[in-house]
Parts: structure tokens; C-alpha cells; sequence
């Protein structure tokens, strides 16, 4: 494992997409901290992750405290609420001061109203619809998308499978 | 004044009731729809179903002309997001949140809510003055 050399994230959110981002980070070589509600949800993460687990509410600012966030260069919120991952957001920025917050969200409306907020938000919704219809109209745009994607599904079968 | 209430708990009740004793104009926007409609036999018109944390819903119950918004569900993630929107999307002069954990007071406060209330710093604040009497009587 390569060294994290002071590159901490910690993310919240230990789903399909909190789990497997954690695993590749780790490989990568980011000391990588993951927050859920429920240990459980620590089992997508398999035998072999260095990181941090952390069972606490992710809007707690103690859980917060105890995973590290003020020591941290980037906070991401990946639950399945929308609203919770953009008050973590919120919270890690202006409370334990993170430099670079990234929230998973369905809502392209709130997605769109936050970013302008200065928030990275990625609404997952119109990323996927927005995919999925450019190989339909096979516009320019999905030149190396099939690769993208099948390097993206290694990359997984590789580190984390 | 025309005052938005989003939530529908014991809080938003007993609040679009007394608005509208005092003859303001109310709506009391509730998600969940067994609620609802136990809300609807009581107040009528000023309950409406749906989401409040949603656009379209805003839009609908003329998020754009209410002088207050008031977010008073049990969650303080929805309550942060639905007076953001009702600022970033609507312009709602003013926008005022239930905060359940106190923790959240400042931070919410910082992040643009213009009031926030929660019972539960007001209670302990009360309860800690009540102590302090206790004792300095002891003294």
C-alpha cells in the first residue's frame, strides 16, 4: 500500500457507492475514514481495508470529531438522503473548516442550487440519464465512453471484487 | 401574512392553528399522507400533502409570495434544506428552522437561517437555572 502522506477523506456513507470509493481510495493510498449508521454496512468493505470504520451519525459533530474531519483535506457525503449529505457537507466545511466537500445527490434542483453555493455536488440522476442517452443518440460525447466504463468495471474487479 | 409551515408533527399543528386564530393566511405543507389527512379533517384547507423539500412542491405552494417560512419537521437535514431553498430558490424574506439537536444552533445560524428555535436548549437552559437557584438557596 503506497503512503497517504498526509492525504486523509473521510467519507460518510458505507453503501455500494461510499464502500467501493473507499476500498479504491485505500488502494491509492489516502488514509481513508468511513462513517455509517450501522456496522453492518462495514462488511461491503471486505477483510483486507486499512481505513478508519466509524458507527455514528454522520450529522453529529461528535462523530465528526471522532473521525477526523478537521484533519482531513476532503469530506464526502454518499448516504441516501439528500438533504443529510448536503447539511454533512455543510457542517464539515464550516465547522471543522474542510477545503473540499463532494456530495452525492438525486435531486439535479438541489444539486445545481448547491453547487452554485460553492459545494461539489454530483447528482447521480442526470449522470446517469445523461450516459445512457448519448449511447442512445450515439453522440460524440460516448467516444470512449464504452472504455471509460469497462476500465471504471476492472478497476473494481481488480482492487475491491 | 401569508406563512408557510412545513411538517406537520405536534409543533406544526398546534402553530398553523394559532396563525390562523390569529387570522394570518397559512398553509402546512405535510409529507406523509395518513397524516395528512388526520390534519385535513381538522384545519381544512390550510393542509396541503407533499414534499417541502422539493421545487416543484415550493413552487405550487407559492413559496414566492410567503412573507415566512417556518420548517418544523423532526429532522434537522430537512429543516436546513428547506429554509436554504426557500432563500436561494424563492427569495423568502424570512426563514426560520426547529433545530432538534442544539449543537446545530450556530451552524445553522451561520449558514443564512434567520431563526432558529429548539426546545431542547430552551428546556436544558431552564433546567440548568433551576439547579443554580437550587443551590445558591443551599448557600
Amino acid at each position: 500500500m503506497a503512503d497517504s502522506n498526509g492525504r486523509r477523506v473521510v467519507i460518510l456513507g458505507c453503501g455500494r457507492v461510499g464502500s467501493t470509493l473507499a476500498r479504491q481510495l485505500a488502494v491509492d493510498g489516502y488514509a481513508v475514514t468511513v462513517i455509517d449508521s450501522t456496522a453492518d454496512s462495514f462488511r461491503r468493505l471486505g477483510g483486507k481495508f486499512k481505513g478508519t470504520k466509524i458507527v455514528g451519525n454522520g450529522l453529529d459533530q461528535d462523530t465528526m470529531r471522532k473521525a477526523g474531519v478537521e484533519h482531513s483535506n476532503v469530506f464526502i457525503a454518499v448516504t441516501q438522503g439528500d438533504n443529510t449529505n448536503i447539511m454533512a457537507v455543510q457542517i464539515a466545511r464550516e465547522v471543522f473548516g474542510a477545503k473540499r466537500v463532494v456530495a452525492r445527490l438525486y435531486d439535479p434542483i438541489r444539486s445545481q442550487a448547491y453547487r452554485e453555493m460553492g459545494i461539489v455536488t454530483l447528482c447521480t440522476t442526470t449522470l446517469a440519464a445523461g450516459l445512457i442517452r448519448s449511447t442512445v443518440t450515439e453522440s460524440s460525447e460516448c467516444d470512449g465512453l464504452r472504455e471509460k466504463l469497462e476500465s471504471w468495471d476492472m478497476d473494481y474487479l481488480e482492487q475491491v471484487g | 401574512m401569508y406563512v408557510i409551515v412545513v411538517g406537520g408533527g405536534k409543533i406544526g399543528y398546534f402553530l398553523s392553528k394559532r396563525l390562523v386564530q390569529e387570522d394570518h393566511e397559512v398553509l402546512l405543507l405535510e409529507k406523509d399522507r395518513r397524516r395528512y389527512s388526520t390534519l385535513a379533517e381538522e384545519l381544512g384547507d390550510v393542509v396541503a400533502q407533499g414534499d417541502g423539500c422539493e421545487v416543484r412542491m415550493m413552487a405550487e405552494a407559492g413559496f414566492a409570495r410567503a412573507d415566512v417560512v417556518v420548517a418544523v419537521t423532526g429532522d434537522d437535514e430537512d429543516n436546513l434544506v428547506i429554509c436554504q431553498m426557500a432563500k436561494k430558490k424563492f427569495q423568502a424574506p424570512r426563514t426560520v428552522a426547529r433545530v432538534n439537536d442544539p449543537s446545530n444552533l450556530a451552524v445553522f445560524q451561520k449558514l443564512g437561517i434567520d431563526t432558529t428555535v429548539s426546545s431542547i436548549a430552551i428546556v436544558a437552559a431552564d433546567v440548568e437555572s433551576d439547579l443554580r437557584s437550587i443551590f445558591s438557596e443551599g448557600h
